[in-house]
């Protein structure tokens, strides 16, 4: 079991671009589109970092690049202390020590193939002996919560409910034994009842067995349940990340705290209303900050240059001119603590 | 309880019993033959009668032996057809759906010219370059046909495999590690279950017309006999001219048959795909005892109020 | 409404002025928009069949946002479905009754009637469907055709309705319902790819209120959507209802964005009905178990952090028979009767709630804390003007 704290999984600089054609009807043209620029993250053994932010914004497309189903455009990473050679093909030693679990419960399990299927291959492809198999997949389940085990291992996929199927697919990722578990929106097409069942398990597993998990969500408020660090992206980059939920308590980003104002929230008497064109979040933007269209303090520099990851708190980091300059630049609409300066290199 | 069910409905079952009896008529056909269906002496062009029920040819033959020892040729070479090429089809299609670039490029390539040469004629190339002995040999027979056939399972089967491909199953199993090869066997396959039967059902199909009209226009060995090859003999004599009806009717009804066997059991495998066609397991006539409108409407949600139905559904609850 | 004896009796003898609505031929003070009466949906028959919705009641009101939250499987989008007749075979509906009151419309130049949906023929049906109840679905890019430009669907469904209108009224009126929405006119000349999720969903809600319908059902119109979008389409949607006064039933899985939303929210489960109440003490003081569950499974934006469990278990299956009150085995205070009887949906004392759980039998010592709690009279009451049916005893 890893030290709680250890450095497991590293990304520096991850990006993936794509080149879309688009334009006119005789001439096309050629579009690059940076579905993930330049993102750094730091995954840590019992530790949850949640990844924020909506569709477009290229989360899903950083969890693949990190389960290195991807290739990455660019970037390193660097796996356990030791660099991966990320233009070559990934091995099965990578994959026994970094799994993804994916979105849709209901699709991620082979529909035809019994639940036994479903855990023995992964078993039987990492080393596992024949004559172990069952007891490992008895356990496996057990430690997923569905039990008896045996009840479900004969099973077929569609006697099962959406959170007990997302447990298989937890169940599948754990059979290799993983030190980096990748959870892209788990708990997004699940019932609301059973959803907080399937949060707990993934920090029960990041407490209990160390393992560094990246829980991705367009839910900001599951974020703040499960996670020990919290990152919100958008279009592609990085927008704000801090230690704890500071970010959520104290926003510096105004996109971060569109985000926390359009949670619906019942508690919450009166509230703004929200303004925000609503374009395409493709980053179109080739200049400038990326937010800049749809940001209510948007100023000259926005549309000019791109704004750098600068210190806005302890371990708070924000992308927004607003905070990497001085009061001169400061918006009143926006409380700025004025750390002006500290711009981060990363 | 399995994954794969097979609807019992009148249709697939009528039509598995027509395909098990020409199946089983295909093993003991020949031996069921009251005569030798070559030997020629018999008087020429008798009627129907109880010696012999469906006459005789121009020729003094006993068309009754010749129908049923004629089965066995048919059907053997319909099967080897049919397999051999739906084996091709998946093989080539599912490794160009899901290889895809280059690898679905060469192989959709193979798969269309195949499709766009016709079939007929180039059997009849192929076959008339075969030694003679081995025009009677039923396998080499239905390899080549297979070998025309077998492009557009392939087709099917490479659109249905393309679908699956981004599938997050699929893509679970190579987060996990799996190899290729035992993603498009083990993961992917299974999924093409009922589209690979319907393939098979139509290769088949393909296969008995292709056989038949080979014997029909007497590219395959006179000395085997097969349906296609009565037909020849018939026409040959100008048994239609002649009001002979028994001499070629019969042939034509068995190969009918055979094509509504497996058609009908392809209505079932199109129920197990779209459970919507299925109408709740119900048929016409049951449906109008318990009150349901014949043909439910699209868009027009039916209404049954049956006074028994609604104190069984309220009997767990104290009113 | 009398304290502690509550009579046990089922909804409709509790609200006897809605029966003779029912007989007369013209809707008269009555302001009730659509009106279910103890209905039922199968899916399949016999023995196998799927009860999917049973013994529902329901009544929506003039300008009233009707909330019915529920997770998969619960019936929520099939009882409505059946409802409005839209349900296709195996779906069958085995009882009840379903009726829709029209009030005179001078458009089209009919006068104030009344529908019985079940007994309706498909031309009546036809004749209702889009002009008085239109419907907004969860996929709009499923909904719209993807080869037809947004100007076409609205060309269509103004043509089929509104035969006098001529093409550039047509037009015209397209601009209109676009920029009530907040659409520029330049979207009609798009196709429904070219826009975003939240364009596409803005274009559906115009396209349902292009005839000026007195009911809109909204089958989870946001849940597809980002929630700044979300947001937004919320926002929008009650300016529209403000503006125009139609009815709505907004159909989804999340309860913390019906209680913004809604007047008055059903809570279903298993095919039934559990609880319904003013959204607001909904919120604040839910009185069924699986409403106290469902709003403890959404973890909080603000305040204390603290470990919440959900709801243990899974919904049960309702191919089988069930026998007393379907939440019992995931219901942490489950009595002993809960598994011989089926608890009915009663008024209970406070202000106009309706519950289906045999704990609140009138005697509050019996109540769970959870349960207890006291709806706080706030603000929010005024938002929702039309604070439920009271209940008569």
């Amino acid at each position: 079991m890893n030290e709680e704290g250890k450095s497991l999984l590293e990304a520096r600089g991850l990006s993936r671009h794509f080149v879309v054609r688009a334009g006119g009807t005789i001439i096309r043209k050629k579009r690059i589109v940076r579905a993930v620029d330049d993102v750094s993250l730091d995954l840590r053994a019992g530790r949850v970092t949640a990844v924020v932010g909506e569709s477009g914004s290229g989360k899903s497309v950083l969890a693949r690049m990190l389960a290195r189903i991807v290739a990455p455009t660019s970037g390193e990473l660097v796996l356990d202390g030791s660099p991966v050679a990320i233009k070559q093909k990934r091995t099965l030693a990578y994959a026994s020590k970094v799994q993804l679990v994916l979105q849709d419960p209901f699709a991620s399990v082979n529909p035809v193939h019994r639940i036994r299927h479903s855990l023995e291959r992964p078993l039987l492809i990492h080393g596992a002996a024949k004559t172990d198999v069952e007891s490992l997949s008895e356990s496996v389940l057990a430690r997923v919560s569905l039990d008896p085990p045996s009840r479900y291992l004969d099973r077929y996929p569609h006697e099962l409910s959406g959170g007990q199927l997302q447990r298989v697919s937890i169940a599948r990722a754990l059979c290799v034994k993983p030190q980096v578990l990748l959870a892209d929106e788990p708990i997004s097409m699940l019932d609301v009842s059973v959803r907080l069942g399937v949060l707990n398990l993934l920090r029960g597993l990041c407490d209990e067995e160390r393992l560094a998990v990246l829980y991705i969500t367009h839910d900001i408020a599951s974020a703040r349940y499960i996670a020990d660090e919290i990152v919100v992206m958008y279009a592609g980059q990085v927008v704000e990340q801090s230690k704890g939920t500071r970010l959520i308590d104290e926003p510096a980003h105004p996109y971060t705290r569109l985000l926390i104002a359009s949670v619906p929230d019942p508690a919450a008497l009166t509230r703004d209303q929200v303004k925000g064109e609503h374009a395409f979040t493709g980053a179109a933007v080739s200049e400038g900050c990326r937010f800049y269209p749809r940001c209510p303090h948007a100023m000259e520099i926005c549309r000019t240059s791109e704004p750098p990851m600068s210190e806005v708190g302890e371990g708070h980091m924000a992308r927004c001119w607003l905070h990497s300059y001085t009061s001169e630049v400061s918006s009143g609409a926006l409380t700025v603590r004025q750390r002006g300066g500290t711009v981060s290199k990363q | 309880m399995s994954a794969v069910q097979i609807p019992k409905s009148p249709k697939v079952i009528l039509g598995a019993s027509i395909i098990g009896f020409f199946l089983l008529l295909m093993i003991v056909g020949p031996y069921l033959a009251p005569y030798d269906p070559s030997a020629t002496n018999f008087a020429p062009n008798l009627t129907p009668s109880a010696s012999h029920w469906l006459g005789t040819t121009s020729l003094g033959q006993d068309i009754l032996s010749q129908l049923l020892t004629g089965a066995r040729a048919t059907m053997v070479v319909a099967l080897v057809a049919g397999l051999v090429a739906t084996f091709l089809a998946i093989g080539v299609g599912v490794a160009a759906g899901y290889l895809g670039g280059r690898a679905d490029d060469g192989l959709s390539l193979l798969s269309n010219v195949f499709l766009a040469i016709p079939g007929l004629p180039l059997l009849i190339v192929i076959d008339s370059y075969l030694p003679v002995a081995e025009r009677s040999n039923a396998f080499v027979i239905g390899l080549i046909i297979s070998l025309t056939g077998w492009a557009w399972g392939a087709r099917v089967l490479r659109a249905q495999t393309m679908s699956l491909r981004n599938r997050d199953f699929v893509e679970a199993s190579r987060i996990i590690g799996e190899s290729r090869t035992r993603i498009m066997v083990a993961e992917i396959a299974p999924n093409l279950l009922p589209v690979l039967a319907s393939s098979l059902l139509f290769t088949i199909l393909y296969a008995i017309g292709a056989y038949v009209t080979l014997a029909y226009v007497g590219l395959t060995s006179t000395s085997v006999w097969n349906w296609g090859t009565m037909l020849y003999w018939a026409q040959a004599n100008n048994a239609p001219l002649s009001n002979e009806w028994y001499w070629f009717v019969p042939p034509g009804i068995c190969i009918a048959l055979v094509g509504t066997g497996l058609a009908l059991v392809n209505f079932g495998i199109d129920e197990f795909i779209n459970p919507r066609l299925r109408e709740g397991g119900l048929s016409a006539r049951q449906r109008r005892r318990i009150g349901m409108p014949r043909r439910p409407r699209l868009g027009f949600t039916p209404v049954r109020r049956v006074p028994g139905a609604m104190t069984r559904l309220s009997a767990s609850e104290p009113r | 409404m009398s304290t502690s004896s509550l009579p046990r009796a089922p909804h409709h003898d509790v609200a006897p002025s809605d029966e003779t609505a029912l007989t007369s031929a013209k809707p008269e003070s009555n302001d009730l928009v659509l009106e279910v009466k103890d209905f039922s949906v199968d899916y399949g028959w016999g023995e196998r069949a799927v009860r999917a919705v049973r013994n529902v009641d329901l009544d929506v009101h003039r300008s009233q946002v009707l909330g019915i939250a529920g997770e998969s499987g619960s019936g929520k989008s099939t009882l409505v479905y059946a409802v409005t007749r839209l349900l296709r075979s195996p779906a069958v509906i085995t009882g009840g009754d379903a009726r829709l009151f029209l009030e005179a419309d001078k458009d089209i130049g009919s006068d104030a009637r009344t529908l019985d949906l079940l007994g309706a023929s498909e031309r009546e049906l036809r004749s209702i469907r889009w002009s008085q109840v239109s419907i907004v679905l969860q996929s709009a890019l499923n909904a719209l055709n993807p080869v037809l430009r947004i100007s076409a669907e609205f060309d269509e469904v103004l043509r089929t309705h509104r035969r006098d209108m001529n093409r550039h009224q047509r037009r015209a009126r397209a601009v209109e319902l676009l920029e009530l929405v907040g659409l520029n006119e330049d979207r009609l000349a798009r196709f429904p790819h070219e826009l975003s999720g939240g364009q596409r969903q803005r274009i559906m809600i115009a396209l349902a209120l292009a005839l000026d319908p007195q009911l809109v059902i909204m089958d989870e119109p946001t849940t597809a959507l980002d929630v700044v979008t979300q947001r937004e389409i919320i926002g929008e949607l009650r300016d529209l209802r403000a503006r125009f006064g139609f009815a709505m039933i907004f159909i989804t899985h999340d309860l913390a964005l019906l209680v913004e939303i809604a007047d008055e929210i059903a809570v279903m489960y298993a095919g039934t009905i559990v609880e319904r109440a003013p959204a607001a003490s909904l919120h604040d003081a839910p009185r069924h178990p699986y409403t106290l569950g469902l709003l403890n499974s959404s973890p909080p934006l603000h305040g204390e952090h603290r470990e919440l469990v959900g709801i243990p278990g899974s919904p049960p299956d309702l191919a089988q028979s069930l026998v007393g009150c379907s939440f019992r085995a995931r219901c942490p205070y489950a009595l002993e009767r809960c598994a011989r009887e089926a608890p009915p949906l009663v008024g209970i004392e406070d202000g106009g709630r309706m519950v289906a759980c045999w704990l609140h039998d009138g005697s509050p010592t019996n109540l769970p804390e959870p349960l207890r709690r006291k709806a706080s009279p706030t603000a929010r009451d005024d938002l929702a003007p039309r604070a439920a049916k009271e209940v008569r005893s």
